[in-house]
């Protein structure tokens, strides 16, 4: 019965990816009936320039915000850390956590509304910055919970064996939270990867996301080609997963021995 | 730390080596650093010409989609872009001419511009075409499944009414479109501003209520290309994009009359290459390129010469190149000012509310 249900779970989550990745080799070209296999749309996408030129844009943004939002996070979870005041903790934390749930939308619109008073043009930096500045909040949170669970202990014998306080920082604190710098590295890559809303108001000039591109494309009613992308980097996705996996399992077998 | 300091550092340099890349593939040809911005619908234009043009007049076109009016107005109003040219609908160029956003158009820069037919021209959203250039045309129409509808007549908005379609029937979600068709219905123009006028269709549009399967966007592709519903109101150019994909559906305008709609060229005050835009429209109006771009993208053409190379098959073709006959039925979107968009909107939104 258990695995019943968890078979299901899987079933739902992954069904319409399937389904997806299943018709983009459809040779008929739509989702109704499978007619025969076809490789047609991937090969229009990787020699489609402009869109795998957007395809590396998006990949680009993803993983420079992300690594840059890592740290700005780190630097947050330090300093909520350090705060003593449970008040003035709370406060920030709340700060914080209001980013992460206010609307897409409006951190997009507000965005907008800044870049153009500063007089910073759209393109390449200002999807930069702002895939930067929504993913530290989540960055921050996902690495605090690392920093409570470290054993105080370790530091405070540290500081009296006569480590540095940047010693501290590096050889025990980091090492520590290291799977929390990691989930935050992955969450702010999916964030990037994933938004739309915030995108949407500050490409320009040229500069463009596969978020924003599939949804003008979609316009035209879904073709083949979103599926062939879809696709793709879903592969793309398993194939990072995978490799963290490993990557991970190998740190801890490692660690056992 | 080391370890730490790879795990940042070695996604940085793969997103600037990404970047690299993706400049390269961007990369084409371009003379002296001469670029073009173009703001245009998703899937509107034949790539292939863009590479042509690239080629012939040694620009790098830079092509930024959108999807809707709305989002294209707020990319250009806000600034921080300079597109050169962009390809909104005509009740959108009037707000943009009101809102002083628009470059007027040097017509010596456009001799092609004498290909475009003459009904096409000087019309109520644009005076004597002062911002912008004809790109494609089309109208609203109804789009049935001629099989699955035995015996009903779709030449009138009436058919819509037909029993035997409860539950069958999709509309586009347009203040505009739908009461638009309401008012056709009872003979009056979909420019309407009379009161009474307005109720009536009001209320001939809370009668369809049984028949209504949803009031849907761009998802009526799908939906009608599964044959999940029997008839729908739609766009011509969405109409034929779905007949490609689904060949046993049929598409009609009722002979009440119905909407004329247009999707211009214009340049907005933020370009900064308004040489490149004229050239660029100038290109598109040539009849072979445009007869070209015009089988890619399947609307219809306003450019009589471009339509005269087209296939008699697609020329011909009555429901997507009305005769001129049902060309007079035709009726292109007013701006109503603020009070009766205002009016508008409310209506519809009342019945949308009073569907369930």
């Amino acid at each position: 019965m258990k695995k019943f249900f968890l078979a299901l779970i899987v079933f739902v989550l992954y069904f319409p990816i399937l389904f997806l990745a299943f018709y983009s080799f459809n040779s008929a070209g739509n989702m109704t009936s499978f007619e025969g296999f076809t490789l047609e749309y991937y090969r229009n996408v990787l020699t489609d320039d402009r869109l795998m030129s957007i395809i590396f844009n998006t990949l680009s943004i993803a993983l420079i915000s992300s690594s840059i939002a890592t740290i700005f996070g780190l630097s947050g979870a330090l300093m909520l850390y350090l705060i003593r005041s449970k008040h003035m903790r709370s406060t920030y934390l709340s700060i914080n956590n209001i980013l992460i749930v206010s609307p897409d939308v409006i951190i997009g619109s507000s965005f907008l509304i800044l870049f153009m008073y500063l007089g910073i043009q759209l393109g390449f930096m200002s999807v930069l910055l702002s895939h930067i500045a929504f993913s530290i909040p989540i960055a921050t949170l996902m690495i605090l919970p690392k920093l409570y669970e470290m054993n105080d202990e370790m530091i405070n014998a540290a500081i009296d064996l006569g480590a540095s306080k940047l010693d501290v920082l590096t050889k025990i604190v980091l090492p520590n939270i290291k799977p929390g710098l990691i989930a935050a590295f992955l969450m702010s890559l999916t964030y990037s990867l994933d938004d739309f809303a915030v995108s949407f108001f500050v490409t320009g000039n040229g500069f463009s996301v596969l978020s924003v591109e599939i949804y003008s494309m979609a316009r035209k009613g879904i073709t083949m080609e979103i599926n062939a992308i879809s696709t793709l980097i879903f592969v793309i996705v398993m194939i990072l997963i995978a490799v963290y996996y490993m990557v991970t399992q190998r740190g801890r077998k490692e660690v056992q021995s | 730390m080391k370890q730490l300091i790879q795990w940042i550092v070695i996604p940085i340099i793969i997103g600037i080596l990404c970047l690299f890349v993706s400049n390269q593939l961007s990369q084409t040809e371009s003379v002296d650093g001469k670029v073009l911005y173009v703001y245009n619908w998703g899937e509107y234009i034949d790539p292939e010409l863009i590479d042509q043009f690239e080629e012939e007049y040694g620009y790098k076109v830079i092509l930024e989609t959108f999807d809707s009016n709305e989002a294209m107005l707020a990319k250009v109003k806000n600034g921080g872009t300079h597109y050169d040219v962009a390809v909104p609908s005509e009740y959108m160029i009037e707000m943009m001419k009101e809102e002083d956003l628009l470059v007027p158009i040097n017509y010596e820069q456009i001799p092609n511009i004498k290909h475009i037919e003459d009904e096409f021209l000087d019309l109520s959203f644009d005076r004597n075409n002062e911002y912008s250039v004809p790109y494609f045309w089309g109208t609203v129409g109804i789009l049935y499944h001629p099989e699955r509808t035995k015996s009903i007549d779709f030449s009138s908005w009436e058919s819509l009414y037909d029993e035997r379609l409860k539950n069958e029937v999709l509309l586009v979600d347009g203040p505009r479109e739908s009461l638009g068709f309401a008012l056709n219905l009872n003979g009056y123009s979909l420019n309407s501003k009379e009161d009474q006028q307005l109720d009536k269709a009001y209320d001939s549009l809370l009668d369809l209520t049984p028949n209504i399967r949803g009031i849907v966007g761009d998802e009526i592709n799908t939906m009608m290309t599964q044959n999940e519903a029997k008839a729908a109101v739609v766009w011509s150019g969405m109409a034929r994009d779905i007949m490609w994909e689904n060949e046993a559906l049929d598409y009609i305008v009722p002979e009440e009359g119905s909407n004329l709609w247009f999707d211009n060229f214009v340049i907005p005050k933020t370009a900064q290459n308004t040489k490149g835009a004229h050239e660029f429209i100038n290109f598109l109006l040539d009849p072979e390129i445009s007869a070209q771009n015009t089988e890619w993208v399947g609307y219809a053409t306003p450019n009589e010469a471009a339509k005269a190379l087209l296939d008699k098959e697609v020329s011909e073709d009555e429901r997507f190149y009305p005769s001129d006959q049902m060309k007079e039925k035709l009726e292109v979107y007013e701006n109503l000012g603020e009070a009766y968009t205002n009016k508008y909107s409310e209506l519809y939104l009342k019945f949308k509310i009073n569907l369930n």
